[in-house]
């Protein structure tokens, strides 16, 4: 059974229907990508897994467990942490406060403080930036702060809306090797991206979607290589 | 583009003015005025020279307890209208329920005696009962009565907000009748204190203390504790913060709750500054408090503050100030105006306050 299942959900915005019957699932400890042009229904996807969006149609599921009518709270409590599209970073809160926010439903204090050394291990530019507030950080520190607030959550599957948006190229390298480097400590990842090239050469396992759709899937190397891809999404 | 801004800034251009809609001309009778009432009124006050320093203190201080109670209020409409993006035109009436509860502890405080001889402990009764009222009764609104509206677009929230206003005012004149009721009146209170040379009745300093304390404790909370930290984090954008972990209704009754101890407190202070309750007596400080959060930028903690503190002088220091120079003769019977002509300024010239951001630039 795939830790994460969605199961042919259907998504609407008003009488728009976004997700047109959308199915894949992510296994432990791999990372899935789900690539696709503008407007695919990539962020509406994630969304939905988060219980931000809810499905009219189909199910999503957890260790099969279904998600349905499950507040976004306790889907984050679950184990489903979101790095948002466009960051969304808490910018009147400091750099602390955002990492606290992250851990929120957690009581273990100690375990807590542990995690935020962590982070400072894997983004070391934060450490000096704690007590500055968020929004003045420039945009690729704001990602790294969108990603530890995430992780601050302990999450089982860690879910990525385009976190290499409108960064330079080496903070793109920079936020692919983190990438790796989180699902090498065992979080299972499951990346949404517009940059096709790195996101397939990463992943396990691909979906690509076109207007509300899952129209190609197969093992990331595997659609690297297809033609059809190739001349879509990486020119 | 140009025009517009030009027409929008201090002195027009000349070429802009044929384009004056009566609109504009409306809006610049309206500051010309004022300034001209502000500016004239002032150096004929100070030329008639009617008022003492002791007098002007005296406009001071009042100014400064009404200004606090204000700022009481104004942190509760200006952190729901944070989290939620909803006006809570009913948070007035809930300061009501606080200083109408608070009286029947008073007075039978005052018929035992207990206020005169244990001044401290009564006043602290007097609050706690207050202040657990006002928390209860908003916190109920808020889930009878906001909830249901959380996800609806357009008025209706705001309706109902003033349908629960209503719901309340109706509530407790049906429960305790119309009638004006007068709040005890402890000796001790008609004392005065030394200030800067100055006296200064004792009330008005217990007032200004007791907010003060109070909006230390807030600002602590807000600023250092977990909740007070999601609030922040639900106001900048709830949806995210939901996807974090925060339960989102849990820092709603949070923050209703912070917002009605802080209206209960201000409701005994104002009700033991005015020496009287009544049904409606929400109404007026209500709006005032409204305004003075949008003074200080609605959705800003540190703005509604001082938005508040700001109004209760002008609306305590301007009537002398302003009015009896332009030969007015009674000029405290136009405090209201002033506070209400603060406002209207501010919500034409400069509606997203002193230190707010834009009340539509605000996410949904
Ligand atoms: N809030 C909304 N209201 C109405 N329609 C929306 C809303 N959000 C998204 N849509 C529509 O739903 C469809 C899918 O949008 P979505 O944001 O999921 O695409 P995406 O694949 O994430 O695109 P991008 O790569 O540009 O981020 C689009 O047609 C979009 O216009
Ligand atoms: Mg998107």
């Amino acid at each position: 059974m795939a830790l994460l299942e969605v199961d042919a959900i259907h998504v609407f915005y008003d009488n728009i229907e976004a997700l047109k019957g959308v199915s894949f699932s992510v296994d432990t400890k791999q990372i899935v990508t789900l690539v696709g042009a503008n407007g695919a229904g990539k962020t509406t996807t994630l969304r939905a897994i988060s219980g931000v969006l809810h499905p009219r149609g189909g199910d999503i599921r957890l260790d099969g467990e279904s998600l349905s009518g499950v507040a976004p709270h306790e889907i984050a409590a679950l184990g489903l942490m979101q790095v948002p599209e466009g960051r969304r970073i808490f910018a009147r809160l400091t750099v602390d406060e955002n990492l606290a926010m992250g851990a929120f439903r957690r009581r273990d204090r100690q375990a807590v403080a542990e995690d935020k050394e962590r982070m400072f291990t894997l983004f070391p530019r934060l450490r000096e930036r704690q007590k500055q507030v968020a929004g003045t950080l420039s945009g690729g520190e704001q990602q790294m702060v969108a990603t530890a607030r995430a992780l601050m959550g302990r999450p089982r599957v860690l879910l990525m809306d385009e976190p290499s948006m409108g960064l330079s190229p080496v903070m793109v390298e920079n936020v692919f090797e983190t990438i790796r480097a989180i699902n090498e400590q065992g979080v299972t990842i499951l990346l949404v991206e517009q940059n096709a090239l790195l996101a397939l050469s990463i992943a396990d396992y691909a979906y690509v979607m076109e207007s509300g759709r899952i129209v190609l899937t197969g093992r990331g190397k595997d659609l690297l290589d297809d033609e059809k891809v190739q001349r879509a999404y990486l020119g | 583009m140009t025009d517009v801004a030009a027409s929008r800034g201090f002195i027009p251009k000349l070429s802009t003015l044929s384009r004056f809609t009566f609109v504009d001309v409306v809006l610049w009778a309206l500051r010309i005025g004022v300034i001209i009432v502000v500016i004239g009124g002032t150096i004929g006050t100070l030329i008639k020279a009617r008022y003492g320093a002791a007098q002007w203190f005296d406009f001071l201080v009042f100014g400064v307890t009404i200004g606090s109670v204000y700022a009481l209020v104004a942190l509760g409409y200006t952190m729901v209208y944070g989290v939620l993006r909803l006006i809570n035109f009913a948070h007035g009436d809930i300061m009501m329920t606080g200083a109408f509860s608070g009286y029947f502890v008073a007075s039978s405080f005052a018929e035992s005696g207990f206020l005169d001889t244990n001044p401290f402990l009564a006043m602290l009764g007097i609050l706690a009962v207050a202040v657990t009222t006002s928390t209860v009764i908003a916190v109920l609104t808020e889930r009878l009565a906001y909830r249901p509206f959380r996800r609806v677009r357009g008025l209706a929230p705001l309706i109902c907000a003033i349908g629960v206003s209503f719901f309340l005012e109706q509530t407790f004149r049906g429960a305790f009748g119309s009638g004006v009721r007068a709040y005890p009146d402890p000796k001790w209170q008609k004392n005065t204190l030394d200030v800067f040379g100055f006296s200064v009745p004792l009330v008005e300093v217990l007032v200004v203390a007791a907010a003060l304390i109070s909006m230390l404790v807030l600002y602590v909370i807000v600023q250092r504790t977990r909740m007070g930290t999601a609030m922040r984090a639900v106001s900048e954008d709830s949806d995210t913060a939901a996807m974090m972990g925060i339960d989102v209704n849990k820092v709603v009754v949070f923050t209703f709750a912070l917002g009605g101890a802080m209206a209960g407190i201000a409701g005994v202070c104002y009700a033991f500054v005015f020496k009287q309750v009544y049904f409606f007596m929400g109404f007026t400080p209500g709006i005032k408090a409204f305004g003075a959060a949008v003074l200080g930028g609605i959705g800003s903690v540190p703005g509604a503050m001082l938005g508040g503190l700001f109004l209760g002088i002008v609306e305590s220091v301007g009537p002398a100030l302003f009015l009896d120079g332009i030969g007015i003769t009674a000029p405290y019977q136009l405090r209201d105006l002033i506070a209400f002509t603060l406002l209207i300024m501010v919500l034409i010239f400069r509606p997203y306050g002193i230190m707010g951001e834009r009340m539509a630039k605000k996410r949904a």
